[in-house]
């Protein structure tokens, strides 16, 4: 597992060459938004069940298909399984967006997740979008500009880069699983 | 590779819980360190040579035939070259631990093995000592870099150090 700082150190070791000047500059900008980074961590954290169950509900009110006998989610094992991953899933992109680098989603979480949804049955189109409802919540909590009322009462700033890599994080696993 | 952010992480994932206010506060702490870090990774990155070049001549005058005399002197500038390389071997790995935040880089990459390979080469590790010791007392707070970044430096001096002992 890498963070920002030892992916710079594994990336120079292959060359044998000194962390120098231009690479220090992109984890000095890690450090001076470290404040930013880890209120997007929260924001993704405490609101970690309230996300899952509005992209599971989500699915399954875009696809009623889904409830239905034979569906993707048909009976309470299968739905709550479903939650379980969309937590799983929710828990490694907060990791990686903590770490800054996408080693832990990748190694622990993605790897093999494909074989296993196809071994399982999974409708991989359903969890996709359950995903991409995920990253527009997640999007939306980490600006701060979500509709609901619970906000957070920080000091707005731009944290436009903070969501899109969180939202590159969600792209991974859709493209892994699809 | 072990660092405070992996640490918390790897121990958040285990537990199979999201990150914790605690998780939160360890990765602050670490930050607000990090930028002395990373200015003593800058100016060793860009004054690492002439930093090498003064331990090889520390050792050098402390050993002038090699530590354990078997070196002709017929070889010094061979030698010298190849004392001055794993010199600038060490610094390249302290430069990666300062920037990880962790010992990681040496553990992996120099600490493990080391004693048996120095062994087996012949070599004494009382040179490298020599030179690092050297190295440990070259730096000057507000002249080289600032007083915690130079902390942070020598520490890993010191780890390293105490790694050969």
């Amino acid at each position: 597992m890498l963070d920002a700082f030892s992916r710079k150190a594994v990336s120079a070791d292959s060359s044998g060459a000194f962390i120098g000047g231009g690479e220090l500059a992109s984890l000095k900008s890690f450090i001076s938004d470290g404040n930013k980074r880890l209120d997007a961590v929260n924001a993704i954290t405490s609101n970690a069940a309230c996300i899952v169950s509005d992209a599971v509900a989500g699915i399954c009110c875009e696809n009623t298909g889904l409830t239905a006998p034979n569906g993707g989610v048909y009976t309470n094992r299968k739905m709550a399984a479903c939650l379980r991953d969309g937590e799983i899933v929710l828990r490694y992109v907060s990791y990686a967006l903590l770490a800054g680098d996408a080693s832990v989603l990748q190694d622990r979480c993605l790897n093999g997740l494909r074989e296993t949804y196809a071994a399982l049955g999974v409708p991989t189109g359903s969890a996709s979008r359950a995903v991409a409802i995920m990253k527009a919540a997640a999007a939306a909590l980490i600006t701060n500009t979500n509709s609901q009322a619970k906000k957070m009462p920080v000091t707005q700033g731009d944290c436009a880069s903070l969501s899109a890599e969180a939202g590159s994080y969600f792209d991974m696993v859709i493209s892994a699983i699809s | 590779m072990k660092s405070v952010i992996t640490t918390v992480v790897g121990a958040a994932d285990s537990a199979s819980r999201f990150p914790s206010a605690s998780d939160m506060e360890s990765v602050q702490g670490s930050i607000q360190r990090a930028a002395a870090r990373l200015e003593a990774a800058e100016k060793l990155a860009s004054g690492y040579d002439a930093i090498a070049q003064r331990a090889v001549d520390a050792v050098y005058a402390q050993y002038p035939n090699g530590a354990t005399g078997r070196q002709p002197r017929a070889c010094a500038t061979e030698g010298k070259e190849k004392c001055k390389r794993d010199f600038v071997h060490y610094l390249r790995l302290i430069n990666y631990c300062l920037v990880t935040g962790g010992t990681g880089p040496l553990d992996e990459l120099a600490i493990n093995g080391q004693k048996e390979v120095y062994k087996a080469l012949s070599i004494d590790a009382g040179t490298y000592v020599a030179g690092f010791s050297q190295m440990r007392n070259d730096g000057c707070a507000p002249r080289d870099m600032s007083p915690q970044a130079l902390t942070a430096y020598n520490n890993l001096l010191d780890y390293v150090i105490n790694s050969l002992g």
